[in-house]
Parts: C-alpha cells; structure tokens; sequence
C-alpha cells in the first residue's frame, strides 16, 4: 500500500475544501497538504449552486440585519456566537474572491452587485450571473494552483478515517483509476464532502452527494447534529429535480397557482406586491414556500403536469434581454431540458429535496468531537443553519469557515506529531479488507439500484415537507431493513480500473446510515420547526421541550441513539417567526419591546 | 504494477468522421486554387513584361475553351473561399462594443461578405468603363 | 411528455483494460420516455441491464462537465442529450475521441489538467490590493470582455472536436487556451506577458491551432475557444518578437 505523509489532509475538494487549502498553503506553506477528491475537484457540486453569496455590503444594511435573518430563518436553531462570526466575515471574503478572480457580476460604478434573495431583509447576495458556485468553484481550483504545497488527490475515493490515540491521524483512500489504496496519513484532517440529499428521490443534487464525509464521522463515534432538518427547494424541474434557482423570485419572478392565482399570500407571506419586497410572498424563506405548495396541493390547487402537481413560475414579465443577462443558466435549463422559453411560458416547478441543514458536530471553529478532525461545508453542522438554511448563506459558509477550518487544521497539525504509524498501517489493512469485501464477496443478491430506490422512496415517503409518526415509523423500520439486506449486496464488477460500480455500492453503505440517523432525528423530534413539520399532533414549536439539538450517534447495527444538546443563545430570543405584513409587525414588536427592556 | 491500459485510438482517415471536417479540408483545399490562379495572373505578368504580342497571346489563351472552363471552376471555388473566410473572420477579432453593444458575428460575417460584393462590382464596373 | 415507454437501442463502446484488447461495441435494449437523456438511458443500463458500464456524471445539469461522450460521432453532453432524437434508429456513445479511453466511456483527463495547470490559471494582479481597500472595480462592459471565456466548464468536448489535437497532443488545444485569454482579458490582471512566455510558441500554443473552429461549435456554454485562440495569434506574434528586443525578458 502506498504511503502519503501529509500534514493536513482534506477530504473533498469543493468551495469548501478548496478555501481550507488555500488557507493552509498561506499560513504556513511549508506544511504538505494532501487534497482528496472522488472526482476532479471542478465536478464538485458546489458547481451547481446558482443564486449567490450573502454578505453585508450595502449602506442601509447592518450585520445585526443578517444576523437576525439567520437566526429567525433558522427557527432560532442555530448557534447563535457562530452566526455572530459569520456574518461579520462574510464580507471580507467576498472581496478575497474578487481579488482571486471570481466573476461578481457588477453595477455600472464597477463595484460588485447585490440581489435580493428568500429570507434576507436586504438585498445582500453576491451573484454571478445565475452561476455563482460555478465561478466561485472554478476561481477556487484555478487559484489553488498557485500553491505548490497542496498536493492534488484527484478521482481519490476517501473509505475511511484512520483513529488511532484518539484522534484522527489521516485517511484512506481508494485510487479509483487502479483501484489501488492510498494510506494518507495526517497530523489534522478537514472533512468537505458536502450534503447527502441523495437519500431522496427527487433532489436538486449532483450523483456525488452522498453522505461521505458524514457517514465516515459518525462511524468513528462523532454525532450528527440536526440531521432531521431537509430543505425542500421550491422550485425544482418535475422529475429530474434539477434547481431553478431562488434568484428567479429575487429578479421578481412570481409563483402561481393553477388559476394563476399568487397562493402564497394565503400562508402568511402577503400582501402581494406589484414590486418584489424582501421577505414577502416570493422572498420567504424556503420551508414555508415548500410547505405552501403541499397545502396548495391538498387543496386541489395545483396544475396537473406528466410527472405530479406542479405550480408555474412566472418570468415572463422580466423579457428576454433582462433573462438572458441575469439568468442565463435558467433560460437554457428551460429551453434545453423541458423546450420552454421562459420569456414567453411559465416554468412548471414542485419542490425538491435540496439542502442537508444538519451535519457533522462542529464547534465555531469547525473542530468535532473527535480531536483532529475538523469539517466545513454542508457536510458540517457547525451551526448557523438551525432548522432552515436561508438562501445564498451556505456559499458564504464554504469560504468563511473553510478559512477557519484550514487555519484551525495548521493550529492543531503543528502540535502534534503521527504517533503509532504501525497501529495506524493495520487499521488501513483492515479498512482495505472491509472495503475489498464489498467488491470480492460471493454469493450476494441484492441489486444495488433496487436499494438505492427504495431508500429514496421511504425517505421521500418519511421525511417530506410534512411528516407524519406513523410514516416515519415505516422509514424507519424500512431503513433498518435495508441496512441489513445491504450486507447481502451483489456487484457484478469485479475489476480494479475504473470500478464505479465499486464505488456506488460503498456510497450505498454511507447513504443508508446518513438516511438512519436523519429519520431517527426526525422521528424523535416531537415538535414542529423550520423544515421538520409533523402533522400528527406536534404541530407547533416546542421551545419547552426541543430548543435543543438533536445529536445521532452511530450505534453499529442498531439504530442510532438520539440524544438533545444545548442552543447558544447570545442576543436573540426565540420569538414569533413571521413573514410578510406580519413580520414587519413582529419586528416592531420586537423593537418596541428591546426599547422598553434597554 | 498499474492495472491502467490506456487505449489511444488511431488518428487514420480523421477528416471523413466528421462533414465538419471535411468541409474544413474543402476549405483548405480552395486555397490552393487560390495559389494557381495567382500563379496564371503571375504569368500574365511575366507575358506582359516580355512585350505587346506575347501578352496579347496569354490573352488568347485565357479564352481557349479548357481555360474558360477552368475559370468557371475556379471563380466558383473562390466564392466558396471568400464565404469561408469571412465565416471565420468573427474568430480572430477581439471582442468590439459599438455603443455599449456588442459586435454580433453574424454582422461582422455580414459585412465582410457585402464589402467583397461591393468590391467585385466596382472593379467590374470599373474593368467595363474602360474597355 | 411521459408518454407509453418506448425501446431504443444504444451501442455502448466498451473497453476494459483488464479484458479486453481493444474497443468493442455492446448493445443494449432500453426502454425511455421522451424527457430522457442519453445519461438517464446509461443509468438505466448500469442499474438494471449490466452494473459493469463505467461512465462519469454527476450534476445532469451541464455545468459539472463531466459527462462528455461522443454520441453518434459528435461530442455531447449527455446529460443534455435526449434519446428521442436518436429514436428509432438508435444510438452509438463512445469516450470521447482524441482522448486515450481509461476504460468504456471514461477518457483520461491528467494531459487535460496538467496543461491547464501550466498556463498561470489565476489572476496575477496588475496592483495588489489589500482587502481593507475593498475589491477591484469593474464596469459590466470590462467583465463582458472575459466573462464568456470564463464560463468553459472543463468538459473537453473541444479536445475531441480539434483535429489539430489530435495529430499533435502536444498542441495546448482549446479549452486551456481559452482559460488563458480569460485571465489575460481580465482587467485586474497583468500576467499576459508572463503566461504568454511560459506557453510554447510554436505549434503547442497558439500556432498549433489552423482555425478548424469546430471547438466553437461543439461547447456546451458558448465559450467560443477559437475566437480566444486567434485572437491570441497576435498578442503571442508581439510578445515573441519583443523578447528579441528586450533580451532581459527572454531569460525570465
């Protein structure tokens, strides 16, 4: 086997693994840095990511704004000293990517542009054009190249940590060109994997995003934090699920119902203006867009399209020029994927599985439970989601806390030396005997793709927009199956070059043990918040019982134990989450209020 | 030992894959009728250096029939030449804003193609005016 | 729309390094629906008809760059390429041509990324500036004169469109070129000089290309690599020529 000494080693190489290199090779770049990705690190899904980046940037705006947006969108969920760190250096590294290149689509002055986004009382999202994890990704990778300390892993599948001393002193890794291992071993290790929205059915997501990184911590006894809060997208393409992005509403484009009816101003988000207006009807948050197409849908409002109900996103009164400029990648999606041109028809959309708020436990300073293990990105929880991300702040979470997590990754490197390389070359012998198993073994019958749907079924079925005990009773209890049946998987593959099939079927395990640890959470939370909705009598927020963190730890084969942590609460009080002419009520209420106390 | 193999794949016969291709060569090929017919009005030019009566004789050459029918051909393919070159044109310029408006290829296309038809029937008109 | 299923038949290149001794073609029967694309129709065969067919994709929205193949001879992507095109008659995918195949339908890329490496792809700022002083300005028309090239999504259907590379993989050839003029039009930049040096000036640069243009046509994001390539032929003539007149340059 062969044998990499690394200093710090990053598992995926998206925004987030990217930003964490760099952020290595400035600080200190006598420090080797190993970069471990499945696919080339252009492929990462960060790519797909279109509306923006937040930051404050205009004079009217405040940090206290951007805070307080998080924190209400987040259902009062999120950490709230984290989100305090967050947005007060979400700025500056906006600029640190302009001056890395990343095309910021500008005004007329030449200074960078902002457009309005769900959730976010001003307009305060950094966009490039309708392809800003794109640009953003690419500027990332293009300017890691500049550093000649990070040595590239590319098409290197990550299948196991290695812990040894307690704590984590590297990876190993599977060559996927030779099918031959890598021990990769490291003082400090950054897992950037991103999401697991693979679990389900219809998602937004890219084939990678399957729960890599999760799965591999939680199986080393780190908990996953929040994995019961899903974020549904609102506007998806029927069956595929691809995303249209929330930057159509931000341009101002409208939802409507099968009467081409504005529906949401019938779930608290109204009134409806001629004008967008931040926080209002089409700028609200996700959870409750997603959740209002599902009432739409009770109520037999919704249009009748080939794949299920759909509703119309409404672009035609932007005109073509001002869609071609701001949006290109949505006018082609249209155009190329379902013949619509969009300057001239509605867009059938529905919501779609898009966003893994809950992740692998991080402090503010992306460190897990596990000492040396660090995790930045959507595969991290490291707190300013809560129970709903708002949109255009997880890119900015890539590139402020892949900052944090190299600097904190080149703290702890620096500390402390590999101890014990023998014991940790027989954990990799034996990570490659458990991984050689699923390729070598004989005499399975399980088909993978027969799992993978069923998987993505129940959890569609379990954990949706609304959800019901008795539902994700039977996610649960067909999850468990699964993982069972799982150890009877069959591949027809056998070779080494190439082994994709390989691959899926280790994605497979990672998959079904995140899609547990999510209907668990889910199952246990007996409240509603943000994007967790039950129906069967726990529908309001339980502050009581459940301001609490939901914390799965990985159990073998059992089922994950679920224990609460605590919320950081630093200066906003769970109040009325609102929207809308309501929520300009509930913010004054609140000011008054803050008055009268201060 | 690597279990990789790569297979690199013969580039023999690559210009028939492909009509784009082909039309390529066929451009390609267009500018050696171009290099003949300079090669012909080169020789002109010699005839001409050489006196009245031998230039007089190119001339009549020019209008034996094999000739006639070799500019027909040629005069074809150099239409055929022109419209290649001025299609590739828009690829070799820069990007240009015409008042905050940028230059389509089509209109650069365009105007190359009406230029050389403006230029053509000048030098016809002009060629008649004088004999 | 979802209509009654239909079958079509796709002829898959095969090539498994540890088997087979060179390309084969595989057939296989899928049924479809008219929204599918020729990825789905891949999908369908590993998950259900043969787990043995090794392709790569990941977003199935063209802009991961991925899944580039030769479908019916052309260079696509296929997650943007639907099978009712190619329906009754059926379909042939392969790797993408030019490209050494690794195994079925997955090219080698590492001659792709290495060149790309080379070529200085980052801004090398004409003044530095510190964060506190802000970012750069830069009217919409000035990030117009880059943006286009900006957007190459690395997919290579240009390499398997360019003869030139081809004949001649030494040849840069049109994606990586193009990423060069997206730095060297950036108006925050000032490496032109040093990037156009450290790019071979005979035929693996700019010269290598003779203005094919089929690169243009076949990217899937309009990046449109052969204007970025010809336009270049003078920038790379002068920069020639004047390390002749400046020989300290040379040296550099």
């Amino acid at each position: 086997m062969e044998v990499f000494k690394a200093d710090v080693a990053i598992v995926g190489a998206g925004g987030g693994g990217l930003r964490a290199a760099i952020a290595v090779a400035e600080a200190d770049p006598t420090l080797k840095i190993a970069l471990i990705s499945k696919v080339l690190p252009m492929r990462s899904h960060t790519v797909a990511a279109e509306g923006g980046a937040a930051a404050v940037t205009r004079p009217e705006d405040s940090l206290d704004h951007h805070f307080n947006d998080t924190v209400g969108g987040g259902d009062w969920l999120c950490e709230q000293d984290v989100v305090e760190y967050f947005v007060a250096h979400a700025h500056e590294e906006m600029v640190q990517m302009e001056h890395w290149g990343c095309p910021w689509s500008r005004k007329e002055d030449g200074h960078a542009n902002t457009r309005a986004f769900g959730g976010m009382k001003i307009e305060r999202t950094w966009f490039a054009a309708d392809k800003t994890g794109f640009h953003m990704l690419h500027t990332l990778f293009q300017t890691s190249i500049k550093y000649p300390s990070i040595k590239r892993f590319d098409e290197y599948f990550c299948c196991d940590l290695m812990v040894e001393d307690g704590r984590c002193q590297g990876v190993l890794a599977i060559e996927i060109a030779t099918g031959e291992f890598t021990l990769i071993e490291a003082k400090a290790v950054i897992i950037a994997t991103g999401g697991a929205g693979r679990v389900f059915r219809e998602n937004t997501n890219g084939g990678i995003v399957t729960g890599d990184g999760m799965a591999l911590a939680y199986r080393h006894g780190v908990p996953l934090r929040d994995m019961e809060f899903v974020q549904y997208h609102p506007t998806c393409m029927p069956r595929t699920g691809l995303l249209f992005t929330e930057a159509c509403r931000g341009e101002g484009g409208l939802l409507l119902n099968k009467d081409g009816y504005r529906y949401l101003q019938d779930y608290g988000l109204g009134p409806p203006e001629d004008k967008p207006r931040n926080k209002f009807m089409e700028l609200g948050p996700r959870d409750r867009l997603s959740q209002a197409f599902w009432h739409e849908q009770q109520k037999g409002r919704t249009i009748k399209g080939p794949f299920g109900s759909v509703v119309n996103l409404d672009l035609r009164h932007l005109g073509e020029a001002y869609l071609r400029e701001r949006l290109p990648q949505i006018y082609e999606l249209a155009e190329e994927f379902m013949g619509i041109d969009p300057a001239h028809e509605c867009i059938p959309v529905v919501p779609g599985v898009h966003y893994t708020m809950g992740g692998i436990l991080a402090d503010g300073k992306t460190a897990s439970s596990l000492p040396g293990l660090y995790s930045v990105g959507e595969c991290s929880s490291v707190g300013i989601h809560g129970a709903n991300r708002l949109g255009s702040n997880s890119l900015t979470e890539l590139i402020v806390f892949g900052k944090v997590a190299g600097l904190e990754a080149v703290k702890f490197a620096k500390s402390v030396s590999i101890s014990n390389p023998g014991a940790i070359q027989k954990q990799a012998e034996a990570a490659q005997a458990r991984a050689l198993g699923i390729v070598n073994k004989s005499g399975g019958t399980e088909r993978l793709a027969v799992l993978r749907t069923e998987m993505a079924q129940s959890m569609e079925d379990g954990c949706g927009i609304y959800r019901l005990g008795t539902t994700m009773q039977a996610t649960c209890d067909k999850i468990d199956e699964l993982r069972q049946r799982y150890k009877n998987l069959k591949l027809e593959d056998k070779s080494k070059v190439y082994n994709t099939e390989w691959l899926l079927g280790i994605e497979l395990g990672y998959l079904l043990e995140v899609a547990q640890s999510m209907v668990y959470s889910a199952i246990n939370r007996k409240e509603s918040r943000g994007s967790h909705q039950r129906l069967d009598g726990f529908e309001e927020r339980d502050d009581a019982n459940f301001l609490k963190h939901s914390l799965a730890y990985f159990d073998g084969d059992n089922a994950p134990r679920i224990e609460y942590g605590d919320v950081k609460i630093t200066k906003s009080q769970p109040g009325k989450r609102a929207y809308g002419a309501a929520g300009v009520q509930a913010d004054e209420e609140r000011k008054k209020k803050g008055a009268a106390n201060g | 030992m690597s279990n990789r193999r790569p297979y690199v794949r013969s580039m023999d016969g690559w210009w028939k894959r492909d009509p784009y291709f082909i039309r390529y060569m066929a451009r390609e090929v267009s500018a050696v009728f171009v290099a003949l017919y300079a090669i012909v009005l080169l020789f002109g030019l010699v005839r001409l250096g050489q006196g009245e009566a031998a230039f007089n004789g190119w001339l009549q050459y020019l209008k034996t029939p094999w000739m006639l029918v070799f500019h027909v051909i040629v005069l074809a393919v150099f239409c055929y030449h022109t419209w290649t070159w001025f299609n590739i044109m828009p690829k070799t310029m820069p990007i240009i804003f015409i008042g905050g408006k940028r230059l389509q290829p089509g209109t650069i296309t365009g105007t190359g193609l009406a230029a050389s038809v403006i230029a053509c029937l000048a030098v016809l008109f002009i060629v008649r005016g004088m004999s | 729309m979802a209509d009654t299923e239909k079958i079509i038949e796709i002829q898959v290149l095969r090539y498994r390094p540890e088997q087979d001794k060179e390309p084969v073609l595989q057939s296989y029967k899928v049924p479809f629906t008219d929204d599918m694309s020729v990825l789905q129709g891949l999908q369908y065969i590993k998950d259900y008809l043969d787990g043995t067919v090794s392709f790569r994709w990941s977003c199935r929205m063209a802009i991961c760059g991925s899944c580039g193949m030769m479908i019916d001879g052309k260079p696509k992507l296929s997650c943007k390429t639907f099978l009712r095109e190619y329906y009754p008659q059926g379909l042939k995918v392969e790797a993408l041509a030019h490209l050494p195949i690794e195994r079925d339908l997955v090219v080698g890329v590492e001659d792709f990324v290495t060149k790309l490496e080379s070529i200085k792809p980052y801004i090398i700022p004409k003044e530095k500036r510190t964060l506190e002083q802000g970012e750069y300005l830069q009217t919409p028309q000035q990030r117009d004169m880059y943006e286009q090239f900006s957007s190459c999504i690395n997919c290579m259907l240009c390499y398997a469109a360019c003869p030139q590379y081809g004949l001649n993989p030494s040849f840069t050839g049109p994606g990586v070129l193009a990423l060069m003029h997206r730095y060297n039009a950036d108006s925050r930049d000032g490496g032109q000089a040093e990037r156009l040096n450290s790019l071979g000036h005979a035929d693996e640069g700019f010269w290598g290309c003779t203005a094919v243009g089929y690169c243009s046509e076949v990217c899937p994001k309009g990046v449109d690599p052969a204007n970025a390539i010809n336009q270049n032929k003078m920038n790379s003539a002068i920069n020639y020529f004047t390390r002749f007149v400046t020989p300290g340059e040379a040296d550099k």
